[in-house]
């Protein structure tokens, strides 16, 4: 059966982010007109890397259950990892974990405990910087993914299928993405076949959010379309999480792919993407 | 009553034994021992957690001194809680561990109390409790008289509720432990187990089969049956990886 490998530090898996760091990233969040996309997106990556790596946190150490890598694509394609891991494809999950470019002291709004809003102080560590610059070459990055997925699947040939999230706010400026896209889930391991999630941000907020559809019915336009259609079948496991963790209703056919996405949206994506199965 | 007591454990396959994160007690086997009340329990630390196999040594401590019986349940979980909190922030920790026990170590538990008290006759009481997935067995001459929580093996999933070391915000924390009590006869076996095995046994019974004709035959020890036996039903995917806990207990006949 697919999708049933077990992820351990013996058989790992990866997480292959796509990041879209073309000019509009410079434009602000739908609902937040002094936040950059671009801002806005490194916060959410560098959440969800140090959310890996807490999840592969035990007593003595961080395990690799998990390489991950985030290439950015924009003025130049590339791997976007800043500090000691800059110019790294994928790394393993402990040395990430050891290697943030820096620790920010930043502060999040807990619930004080007495019906009100405190602030709690925190130490977010960084991995990725924002960028906003050139075009959306979409298909150069997806080329690059398939490359990188390629050798990485060479070295772990029974794994749990990489997962590869991209996540863009706009439309392909180098080409038609569909055979890059179509090119890149046809690798395998002996598992089945890796897993690639679109998500579309939007710069506007009177656009309607479409999240995890199982067709293409309701996509207003042919770019939707085709990042559709470029999206995997979440697999069951997905979509038990996405229905039990965070109250959706998932048919069978849903697909990783979000349009017109809000941050909130953004963040959910990367967490159900980023749960392929329990670790061991 | 006279009980015996003993143990099968293994971490999972491809771990090491100080990475195994179930607990048991009591630890040491026990080998025809006279009681009028007595206590075991279990206890299986969540993988994603960290410092769990702490947070289950912790719950299963608990369980056996009775901190977690009825309306003392709270009380005693916050013991509990202070106990872990002062074991796993007694040193410095990077970022990555500091966050982890923000978020607390969670474990399924499950417990057994016999009593004994008229010894003129030849059967006496039991109550079992648990929370998640971890289940007792009560089995007498391989059939089997009561499962708690789980009667099949359908019930189990992914995501079992679990107690956290840290208190839960989302409603999900008990006021009180289920219980179920009955009546034990000499002769009979209770068996504590952890998800992986006890969703096994329950699967085996539903196909048919004895699954306690061959729990009743392990024997521990380096040269003892169990990690073969565990071997090939791992082998077979017959059970998932994962932690292993069997606690067999015996209500010994005269």
């Amino acid at each position: 059966m697919p999708y049933s490998a077990e992820i351990s530090r013996s058989n790992p898996t990866c997480f292959l982010f796509l990041i879209d760091q073309s000019g509009s990233m410079a434009d602000a969040v739908p609902n937040s007109p002094s936040r950059r996309k671009a801002d806005a997106l490194a916060d959410a990556i560098n959440r969800l890397i140090q959310n890996l790596v807490i999840r592969c946190a035990k007593e003595e150490g961080v395990r690799d259950y998990f390489h991950a890598g985030v290439i950015g694509y924009g003025t130049a394609v590339g791997p976007a990892f800043s500090g000691a891991l800059s110019g790294k494809e994928l790394v393993a999950i402990s040395e990430i974990g050891n290697m943030p470019a820096r620790i920010e002291d930043r502060t999040r709004k807990i619930d004080d405990g007495a019906g009100g809003i405190a602030e709690q102080a925190i130490r977010l560590p960084i991995w990725f910087d924002p960028v906003a610059g050139g075009g959306t070459p979409m298909c150069q990055a997806l080329a690059l993914a398939k490359d990188v997925i390629q050798r990485w699947i060479a070295q772990h040939p029974s794994s749990f299928p990489p997962v590869v999230i991209q996540i863009t706010d706009g439309e392909s400026t180098d080409g038609d993405p569909s055979n890059a896209m179509r090119s890149l889930k046809e690798l395998s391991t002996q598992d089945g076949n890796i897993l690639l999630f679109n998500i579309h941000i939007s710069s506007d907020p009177g656009a309607t959010p479409i999240a995890f559809p199982d067709s293409p019915a309701q996509l207003p336009n042919a770019p939707a379309r085709i990042l559709f259609e470029g999206s995997s079948v979440l697999t069951a496991f997905m979509r038990s999480i996405a229905n039990a963790q965070h109250g959706l209703n998932l048919s069978d056919g849903a697909r990783g792919f979000v349009l017109n996405g809000d941050m909130v949206l953004v963040v959910q994506a990367l967490d159900i993407g980023t749960r392929p199965s329990n670790l061991r | 009553m006279r009980v015996s007591a003993q143990a099968f454990w293994a971490p999972k396959l491809g771990n090491q034994v100080s990475e195994y994160e179930d607990a048991f007690a009591p630890r040491p086997q026990v080998v025809g021992k006279v009681w009028d009340t007595c206590r075991f329990a279990i206890a299986d630390g969540a993988t994603e957690t960290s410092f769990s196999g702490i947070w289950a040594k912790q719950l299963v401590r608990a369980l056996c001194r009775g901190a977690l019986d009825g309306s003392r349940f709270s009380e005693g979980l916050h013991a509990a809680r202070e106990r872990w909190s002062r074991l796993v922030g007694c040193r410095p920790l990077p970022w990555y561990a500091e966050e982890k026990i923000r978020s607390g170590a969670f474990a399924a538990i499950a417990g057994l109390t016999l009593a004994d008290s008229d010894q003129s006759k030849d059967q006496g009481t039991w109550e079992v409790t648990a929370f998640g997935d971890s289940c007792v067995f009560q089995i007498r001459e391989d059939r089997i008289i009561s499962a708690f929580p789980f009667e099949q093996s359908g019930n189990f999933n992914n995501s079992p509720v679990l107690l956290g070391s840290t208190p839960m915000k989302d409603g999900s924390e008990p006021t009180e432990l289920p219980i179920r009590c009955g009546i034990w006869r000499k002769g009979d076996n209770f068996y504590l187990m952890t998800d992986a095995i006890a969703c096994w046994f329950l699967k085996e019974l539903e196909a048919g089969k004895t699954p306690a004709s061959e729990l009743f035959r392990l024997s521990g020890g380096t040269k003892g049956s169990f990690e073969p036996w565990l071997s090939g039903l791992r082998g077979s995917c017959a059970v998932r990886n994962d932690d292993v806990t069997i606690l067999k207990v015996e209500i010994e006949k005269d």
